[in-house]
Parts: C-alpha cells; sequence; structure tokens
C-alpha cells in the first residue's frame, strides 16, 4: 500500500520535472533584474572599497580602481586622536537613543493596551503614528521653528512666559545636540515602534488573562505578570539587534538637525563620510573611514547574532 | 487591530461593569486618558504650529509670540512660495519618481519573490546567499557613490529609481505570502501546461495584489520623504525634489532667494507699492513650504494606515 502511494508520488514528481525543466529558464528571466541589481549596486561598492588602499584617482582604469597601491596610508586617521572622539561622540548618540526609545516605547504600549475604549484607543494610535510620515527635513524645520531665539521661537516664548531672563539660541549651542537628538527621534518614531509589542501582545494567549482574573489578580498585577513578561522576548531581541547599528547613527537625522555653527563639535562618523567624500570628495580617505566603520558593524551585527542565537534561537543566519 | 486589541485586554468582556474596578484602578484609568490626550497634543501640535505661521502675516509674527492661534490671517507667504519657479518642476519630479520608482521596485522585487519561491529553481540556496550578502556587508556611502558616478547616474532621473530597486528584505516579505498560497495552484496550472510566465502574471500576480499594493504604498512615502538621495547625486537645478528644495531652503539662503525673485518682478513691485503689501520673511516661507511639502503625505496617510500596519507587521514577524 505505502509503496504504491510512494511510486505515484515518484511518478508524479517525475512528470513535473520534465513539464518544468522546459520553462526553467524564465525563472532566470524573472530573476534578473534583481540579480543585476544586486550584482550592480551590491557587489560593485563592495569591490570599490577597494579604493581605500589606493591613491585614488577617479579617472584611473575601470572605476578608478588602477589607482597606485598605497597600503594602509589612508587609515592614518587610526592614530588620531580626532577619529576616537568622532567614534565615541557616535556611540553616544546611539546609546543614549536606544536607552531611551525602546523602554519608552514598551511603556506606552503597555499604556494603550489598558485604554478601555477601544475607539478611543484607536484614535489615539494612529494619531501617534503621524510623526513617522515626516520627513527629517520637516522635523528639523519644525525644531528650528521652536528653537530659534526670534518671536518665533516657542520654546523661548515659553521660557518667557514663565518668567525666565534672556533668550537662548538653542541650536548655536552643541551641549543642546544631544538631547535634541533623543527629543526628536522619540516624537518622530515613538508611535510607530509600539506596533510591535501591541503586535506581541495579542499573541499573548487569553486564558492567561482569564486564569489570573479567577485567581482575583488586579489589572496591575496582569499587566506586570502576563503583559509585560509577555512581551520582554520581543524587546530583548530588538535591544540586542540595535546593538549592530551602535556606530551607524541616523544620518538623516544628525544631517538635517545640524547646522554650520555646531557641525565641528556634533560631527558623527556617518556625517563625516558625508562632508569628505562626496562634499570635499577626498574619496579614499573618506572610503577607509567608511570600510572601518563598516567592518566594526558587520562584527557587532555577528556578534549580537549569536548571542541571540543563544538566548533565544532566533537569528538572522 | 480592533480584534487583536481585544483579545489582549479581555476585562471589559468579562467583568463588563465598572463598578468591580477598584479606587485605584479608575485613578489610573482618568491618568491613562490625560497622558494620552497629552500625547495627541504633543505629536500633533508642531504640525499646527507649523499652520498657523505659514497663515499668519509675518511682520506680525516677528513681533510677538504667537500660541494658539494667527493673529491676521494670509495668504501672502503661500503666494511667496509657489510663485517660486522651481517648486513646481520639483513637485512634478518628485510625482513621477514616487510614481516609476516604487512600480519598478515592487516589480523587481516580486519578480524575484516568485522565482525564490518556486521550489524548482536551481542553485536556490547559492542565488539567496547572493543576493542576501550585501544587506550585510554592503560597500560605503562614497564607495556607492563612486560606482553611481561611474555609471554616469550622477544629475539624471534614473539614480532615483535603479539604485535602491531591489531589496532582500521586501523580496523576502512577499516571498512569505507566496508561499501561503496552496502549492496546488501551480502544479495544477503546470499539469495544464501553463509557462511560469503565465502562472506569474495570471496567478500569482492577481492573488497578491493587497501585499502588492501595501509595499508599493510603503516605496511611494519613502520616495515622496527621501532626500538623500537628491543630497549625494543631484546638482542640476531641474531634478530638484520637494524634500531638496525644502531642505535647500533651511540650510541656505533659498528662502531669502524665494522672496527676492518673488519681489524682482516690476508689476509685483508696483503692486507691492500700491497695496502697501509686506514683504515675506525667511522663517514665514520655510513655514510655508514645509507646510506644502509634508501635509500631503500626511493626508493621504490616514486613508493607507490599514496597509502600513500590516506591512510593518509582516515585515518584522518575518525578520
Amino acid at each position: 500500500m505505502n509503496k504504491a502511494v510512494e511510486l505515484a508520488g515518484l511518478r508524479k514528481k517525475k512528470k513535473f520535472r520534465t513539464v518544468q525543466t522546459q520553462y526553467i529558464g524564465e525563472l532566470f528571466v524573472l530573476l534578473a533584474p534583481a540579480l543585476l541589481s544586486t550584482l550592480v549596486f551590491g557587489y560593485l561598492p563592495m569591490i570599490s572599497n577597494y579604493m581605500a588602499f589606493l591613491d585614488y584617482r577617479l579617472t584611473n582604469g575601470f572605476m578608478g580602481l588602477d589607482s597606485p597601491f598605497v597600503g594602509f596610508k589612508n587609515f592614518d586617521f587610526l592614530a588620531q586622536a580626532w577619529f576616537y572622539k568622532i567614534v565615541g561622540r557616535t556611540f553616544l548618540y546611539s546609546i543614549c537613543g536606544i536607552a531611551v526609545s525602546y523602554p519608552s516605547a514598551l511603556i506606552l504600549a503597555l499604556c494603550f493596551n489598558e485604554l478601555r475604549s477601544l475607539r478611543f484607543k484607536k484614535i489615539v494610535q494612529t494619531i501617534s503614528y503621524v510623526p513617522h510620515f515626516v520627513s527629517w527635513v520637516t522635523v528639523a524645520s519644525i525644531v528650528y521653528m521652536f528653537l530659534t531665539v526670534e518671536y518665533e521661537g516657542l520654546f523661548n516664548n515659553l521660557r518667557q512666559a514663565l518668567g525666565f531672563e534672556g533668550r537662548i539660541s538653542f541650536m548655536q549651542r552643541a551641549d543642546y545636540f544631544l538631547p535634541l537628538l533623543v527629543i526628536s527621534s522619540i516624537w518622530k518614531n515613538l508611535g510607530w515602534s509600539t506596533i510591535l509589542y501591541m503586535s506581541a501582545m495579542s499573541s499573548i494567549e487569553e486564558q492567561l488573562y482569564e486564569a489570573a482574573m479567577v485567581d482575583g489578580a488586579s489589572r496591575l498585577q496582569r499587566a506586570l505578570y502576563i503583559t509585560l513578561p509577555g512581551l520582554v522576548p520581543i524587546f530583548c531581541i530588538q535591544l540586542i539587534f540595535s546593538m549592530g547599528n551602535l556606530f551607524n547613527s541616523s544620518f538623516d537625522q544628525v544631517f538635517n538637525l545640524q547646522n554650520d555653527v555646531i557641525q565641528a563639535d556634533v560631527m558623527t562618523l556617518n556625517l563625516y563620510t558625508y562632508f569628505y567624500g562626496i562634499v570635499n570628495q577626498r574619496f579614499a580617505h573618506a572610503a577607509a573611514v567608511g570600510l572601518f566603520n563598516g567592518i566594526i558593524s558587520v562584527i557587532l551585527i555577528c556578534s549580537t547574532n549569536a548571542i541571540t542565537r543563544r538566548l533565544s534561537d532566533t537569528g538572522i543566519f | 487591530m480592533d480584534i487583536e486589541i481585544n483579545r489582549a485586554n479581555p476585562a471589559p468582556k468579562l467583568s463588563g461593569a465598572a463598578i468591580r474596578r477598584s479606587k485605584g484602578e479608575r485613578i489610573f484609568d482618568a491618568l491613562n486618558i490625560v497622558g494620552m490626550l497629552v500625547l495627541g497634543i504633543v505629536m500633533l501640535y508642531p504640525f499646527y504650529y507649523v499652520l498657523i505661521i505659514a497663515f499668519n502675516s509675518p511682520t506680525d509674527t516677528a513681533a510677538s509670540p504667537l500660541w494658539l492661534f494667527p493673529r491676521q490671517l494670509t495668504l501672502l507667504n503661500f503666494e511667496t512660495v509657489l510663485q517660486y519657479p522651481g517648486l513646481a518642476r520639483a513637485f512634478l519630479v518628485t510625482a513621477l519618481r514616487c510614481l516609476v520608482a516604487p512600480f519598478y521596485s515592487v516589480s523587481v522585487c516580486f519578480m524575484a519573490a516568485y522565482a525564490l519561491s518556486n521550489r524548482h529553481l536551481p542553485w536556490r540556496r547559492f542565488i539567496v546567499f547572493f543576493l542576501l550578502l550585501p544587506t550585510f556587508i554592503g560597500g560605503s556611502m562614497v564607495s556607492t557613490y563612486i560606482v553611481i558616478a561611474r555609471l554616469k547616474l550622477i544629475n539624471t532621473f534614473w539614480v532615483f529609481v535603479l539604485p535602491g530597486a531591489f531589496a532582500y528584505f521586501i523580496s523576502v516579505v512577499m516571498r512569505a505570502s507566496l508561499d501561503n498560497l496552496p502549492a496546488e495552484l501551480q502544479e495544477s496550472a503546470m499539469l495544464d501546461g501553463a509557462s511560469y510566465y503565465r502562472i506569474f502574471f495570471q496567478i500569482m500576480l492577481p492573488l497578491s495584489k493587497s501585499v502588492l499594493a501595501a509595499f508599493f504604498f510603503f516605496a511611494v512615502v519613502s520616495n515622496w520623504l527621501d532626500l538623500n538621495s537628491s543630497l549625494f547625486y543631484i546638482t542640476k537645478k531641474n531634478l530638484y525634489t520637494l524634500q531638496y528644495i525644502m531642505h535647500l531652503v533651511l540650510k541656505s539662503n533659498e528662502a531669502a532667494n524665494i522672496i527676492d525673485h518673488n519681489s524682482m518682478s516690476m508689476d509685483r513691485l508696483v503692486e507691492d507699492m500700491e497695496r502697501m503689501r509686506e514683504k515675506p520673511t525667511p522663517l514665514s516661507v520655510r513655514m510655508a513650504i514645509t507646510a506644502l511639502v509634508t501635509f500631503p503625505i500626511l493626508f493621504i496617510y490616514p486613508f493607507f494606515q490599514h496597509y502600513f500596519v500590516k506591512g510593518m507587521l509582516t515585515g518584522a514577524v518575518k525578520a
């Protein structure tokens, strides 16, 4: 009996083979744009990272890769103090961002979950997603409007209304930049990042809540002992994954919020590569910085992946 | 969403009555609602502030603080901005980009997703690896710039379309949705002698409409919001996008240029003299342009919110 089924299966498979091989080329045609796109915009840039080891001229041969080889000369920044200052700053910006934004999203998700009116909850959620659909240019524009010394500056107006003396030019002072980054990224992403938690909550089993209620658990207890532990795994995974981006502060955010006055004091790795590589066209130097940054990121991603694997059996590869 | 939320907190369904709530709970509920109202205000007030400044008379705005309502309504700021000749062109470029790039990107990703979802594709593991690798060890900003420069894409429209077209991550999500379709669909079509093209266009494409629409909207929004490709690769005025113009207005003297351009024309000068018209300030022009660039997408968003949330979730879960 079993054998018959098996045989039938085999025969069926064989028939498929013949039909499918006939058209197999079509699959490759469908795949071609993706392959080509990856080759050109994924692999060529990867290969041209090699320019970090060259005395690079754009016009030397194909992609300038015929330029003279200079070894690690372009990496001399590794011995210089300013570079570590930039690295440290990039690190600080990312750490602060992560430390504030992740927990606040978790708390907000818990509060959303406790709202009793579904209608109200839906409206608030929708509103909280809105800033996600705004570019960093707009955010920078709004921030500028809020912080300027002139009478359009809402913060200075508030300060004066509350009786503080003098108007502060927040945008021109580098020491206000970190809070600015943290607050602006919370405003922009807080609501949106609750989505993941909300969906994780919906997969917590209902029986748990019912059992807890039968046992007389209060709402606080239910939130603390059922909902919260249900969210911890996804919270940890997110946290660990974000470690891979520790040295990639958001280029869009920092670039748009900085200005010429404080630029040197808020320079991050990404910004540095942009200003030196693309604006000043010092390609080899910027490519070396970029390559260093990329290697660190890969190491961080691989190690965090290994950690997640061990902790929760979820990894990307 | 509603159903999920219900499951997460079944309290209303079971206890039903408010009597059961203790005093502490009631205080918490009240605080929670107040907190949510504050949150709503914090999220929306900045947009409102942009609007009141954009609609208020610039000299009046510069004279004293503005809080909740415009004191002297005027359309002057918008008039000034709209007369800037670069703006219409930028809108055109942005709109075109927001249609072409998503269409191309979604097609590329979906075709790849279909091919990869097919069990009979030879060397599948290798191809997956090939497509996946650059997302982890890609080029840096500069090496990408070099490649794009050598391909002569700088200062062309295609720089908006081609570079980001294939995203492995998106095609993984699409592939997952294809995998959810019953395998018999393809098998029976094959037995009937359909080619892969035919299966792709007549079965898979119609069945994946909602997924494709979701990713299309995603791409439209990210194209509308994108500044970097203009920032890195565009120097020619006729390819400026709206975001880039807004960036220029914010960062450089472009706001002054807009105002100057406006008062340069002779008719305008005469008209201004006649009407004793005031001149807009750079700040008010900035707010007007911010409003013009930001609000279109915000008005579209609530209608497609469902798609966005769904797309975000499928993406997150599959990743």
